[in-house]
């Protein structure tokens, strides 16, 4: 049981992450924590007592998307098994961290390993689901038998280019939600046999 | 809901612990066939090698990434003291 002061310290916490996850979404990861202090309405000195490091609240952030992508994917899988509905749930979740994301794999190369290394956990969690249901679907006949990380990672780069260019897709909008069934079923007709 | 000590997967039916032992901390797919835990460097390997499947990464990039992952987890902690 919680008392009054972990509950309070607990919901700063979780202010700090949404805000530092906006604002890292609306700037880029170069952003001052001194702006996510600001923007949270508390000192810069309780976003430390929370996140001793720069490096700490970054992986706090990832882990967050790591965790939610995980739960999210993971439920699905056991309410049946379909590539459909699985590319679906990928996006929406993607859609929901869409500024964030896009800064994650815009800014990677400039991020720390354990960042890196965070990015590739969660490529792996999708490709784990992506994989039963991709195998399943050659094994049936009914999707073209081409490697594993080929089909994968052409439905990754096709992700990516739309978000990476959404200025050109869908300039001030979420290019996801205007872009999302058309990537879905265009992607199932090119891996459909 | 716990998550396995092993590979971080969320448990949250039978069907999701190894030997659908509710008891276990770790998943079915970080037990051996006769139930007991993968070694830390089983793990490993098949991490990485489950990686490059998927992703297509460079055998030395999973493997880091295998490693990093895995630091992270209460199963393998002691692996990385000292």
């Amino acid at each position: 049981m919680q008392n009054k002061r972990q509950i309070q310290k607990e919901a700063t916490r979780e202010k700090i992450i949404k805000t530092a996850i906006r604002v890292y979404a609306e700037n880029g990861f170069n952003t001052p924590t001194s702006v996510i202090a600001k923007e949270s309405g508390v000192s810069h000195g309780t976003i430390f007592a929370h996140f001793p490091t720069l490096n700490d609240l970054l992986l706090c952030l990832i882990q967050t998307f790591y965790d939610d992508i995980g739960i999210k994917l993971h439920n699905l899988s056991k309410s049946g098994n379909n590539i459909a509905g699985l590319l679906q749930m990928h996006l929406n979740v993607l859609e929901e961290y869409e500024g964030f994301y896009k800064r994650l794999i815009s800014e990677t190369s400039s991020l720390p390993d354990e960042i890196k290394n965070t990015l590739i956990g969660i490529q792996s969690t999708v490709s784990k689901h992506f994989s039963i249901v991709i195998e399943q679907g050659i094994n049936k006949g009914s999707i073209k038998n081409i490697p594993v990380h080929i089909l994968f990672n052409t439905w990754l780069g096709l992700v990516h280019y739309y978000l990476q260019n959404s200025d050109l897709f869908a300039p001030n909008t979420s290019v996801l939600k205007q872009y999302k069934n058309e990537l879905i079923n265009n992607f199932l007709e090119l891996i459909a046999k | 809901m716990k998550n396995c000590i092993s590979c971080g997967m969320p448990m949250m039916d039978v069907s999701d612990f190894a030997m659908g032992d509710v008891d276990k901390e770790y998943c079915i797919y970080c037990a051996r066939p006769d139930g007991t835990m993968q070694s830390f460097d089983e793990k490993k390997e098949s991490f990485t090698n489950f990686i490059i499947k998927t992703q297509g990464l460079d055998k030395s990039v999973a493997q880091n990434a295998a490693e990093a992952l895995m630091r992270k987890l209460p199963a393998w902690r002691g692996h990385f003291m000292d």
